[in-house]
């Protein structure tokens, strides 16, 4: 239950094809996994937090080029929660991310706000509050 | 990344915890079988006293009939020079003048430090004689730009003397193949950058000034030689040992020696002195990635064969940085701020661009 609560991208092993009006999919989908069908489970708190920042598909494209740029192998699990440090990132491949991240989503990002980024989260949700200003 | 812990108005520190890695025996072992080859191959680098030039080969000679008018012909040379170009000079000066803490890196290297200031193994020999032939290059500067009168030479004094306080930590940790990447790397460096103040020295009609930031880049060439050579041994030694070393070394980054660099007013002396080398040319984010493609290729790092898993990972990071840093200088050309003024007490608080 754990590993599918942290992030929807762990349900597809290479690429991420979530789309926001498939988490309700999703939510069923978990039901089944526990072999219970109940309708009132409780929905876990972290998919709460994911569902109210970013959105799932900004969080899985990050994923996606903090995968290609560390070359982590699929069965590493990354998620919004995952710190670029203990992915095994140093400090040439965070900025290297962040321009990744630059030309996937045609933004671009200040000096301070990149040196504060240290989770996928954090640079998920940078990303999208650059896409609402422009 | 590297920031410094500082509190207003008092010189920087080192913010990493310090390390020390005491060398494995048969690691020593090794500086010790190279007795012979190091005063074969690394001593004859080193240029006899008798036919060494001397600061005073480069400057009005007190002792001489014409010493005041060459003196007023000096002052008059420097008159054009402008100020940005002497805040450069000013801080290649200073970082030169930082020698003890030069001489003192080198002999915190295991296998190959001076054990008791006189020691005779041809390491020992090489580190007392380098420090020796460095020695001549601060003389050289202090001296000019005291006559030159354009700088202010009582805060030059001070920041020397804070900055011989700070010392430096290269990250070296004991190791001398470490500590013998990171000189080739700084060699060529002082080369790269006292052959750009020659040219511009000369481009600002000033061709004594030339000269002398030419003499003193020969001698880096020769010492960037050396240590390079050394290298190169090790390479072949201990392929596997040496190429973790250089991945070690340009992952921590080669740090500039005088980044602790403080002078009682400013507390981004060294920040802003470098924003003024890079904008002059005189030292660039392009040098470095120049510099380590330039190694790279000197020492056959694509060619190493023989390597462990951890070895051919280490190959594989290094041979493949250069473009990555270049990729990162050039993101960082083209969104480069509009340049701003500052001001220098090295050059009585008048200001320069950054």
């Amino acid at each position: 239950m754990a590993s599918f609560a942290a992030s929807p991208v762990s349900f597809s092993a290479v690429s991420c094809t979530v789309k926001p009006n498939q988490v309700s999919n999703l939510r069923r989908a978990s039901l089944s996994f526990s072999g219970k069908s109940s309708p009132s489970r409780r929905i876990p708190a972290l998919r709460f937090r994911v569902a109210c920042s970013a959105k799932p598909e900004t969080v899985c494209k990050v994923v996606d080029i903090v995968r290609k740029q560390l070359a982590l192998p699929d069965d590493r699990d990354v998620s919004g929660e995952s710190t670029f440090a203990t992915l095994g990132a140093d400090s040439l491949d965070t900025v290297e991310i962040v321009m990744g991240l630059e030309e996937e989503f045609g933004i671009s990002v200040e000096e301070e706000s990149a040196q504060s980024i240290t989770t996928v989260q954090d640079a998920a949700d940078l990303i999208e509050k650059l896409l609402e200003k422009k | 990344d590297v920031g410094k812990d500082k509190k207003p108005f008092t010189p920087p520190r080192e913010v990493r915890s310090q390390v020390t890695h005491p060398l494995a025996p048969e690691k020593r072992e090794i500086f010790n079988s190279l007795h012979g080859w190091a005063e074969d191959n690394i001593l004859v680098l080193l240029k006899p006293v008798e036919k060494c030039w001397q600061p005073n080969d480069f400057l009005p000679d007190p002792s001489s009939e014409g010493f005041q008018e060459q003196v007023k012909e000096l002052r008059k040379r420097c008159k054009d020079i402008p100020d940005e170009y002497f805040v450069v000079l000013v801080g290649d000066m200073i970082t030169e003048e930082a020698l003890p803490t030069y001489q003192t890196m080198l002999n915190t290297l295991d296998g190959v430090r001076d054990e008791t200031g006189a020691s005779l193994t041809p390491w020992a020999i090489w580190t007392r004689a380098w420090t020796a032939e460095e020695n001549r290059h601060g003389d050289l500067l202090n001296k000019y730009l005291y006559l030159s009168g354009r700088v202010d030479m009582r805060q030059i004094e001070k920041t020397i003397q804070y900055l011989i306080g700070s010392g430096m930590d290269p990250r070296t940790d004991n190791n001398p193949y470490l500590g013998f990447i990171y000189t080739s790397f700084q060699e060529r460096a002082t080369f790269v950058s006292h052959g750009n103040t020659a040219r511009l020295a000369k481009e600002h009609g000033d061709l004594k000034l030339a000269q002398i930031c030419g003499i003193i880049a020969a001698d880096e060439k020769r010492h960037e030689t050396a240590y390079t050579k050394i290298v190169e041994k090790l390479f072949e030694i201990d392929p596997d040992g040496t190429i973790l070393a250089l991945a070690d070394m340009m992952r921590k980054k080669i740090s500039m020696p005088a980044h602790l660099m403080y002078d009682g007013a400013d507390d981004n002396l060294f920040d802003n002195f470098s924003s003024v080398a890079q904008r002059l040319g005189v030292y660039t984010a392009k040098d470095y990635a120049d510099i380590l493609e330039f190694l790279v290729g000197r020492w056959e790092v694509e060619k190493l064969t023989g390597l462990s898993g951890e070895g051919r990972k280490a190959q594989e990071y290094v041979c493949g940085l250069t473009p990555r840093i270049r990729r990162l200088d050039e993101r960082a050309q083209a969104r480069a701020k509009k340049s701003s003024p500052a001001p220098f007490s090295w050059i009585f608080g008048r200001e320069v661009m950054l």
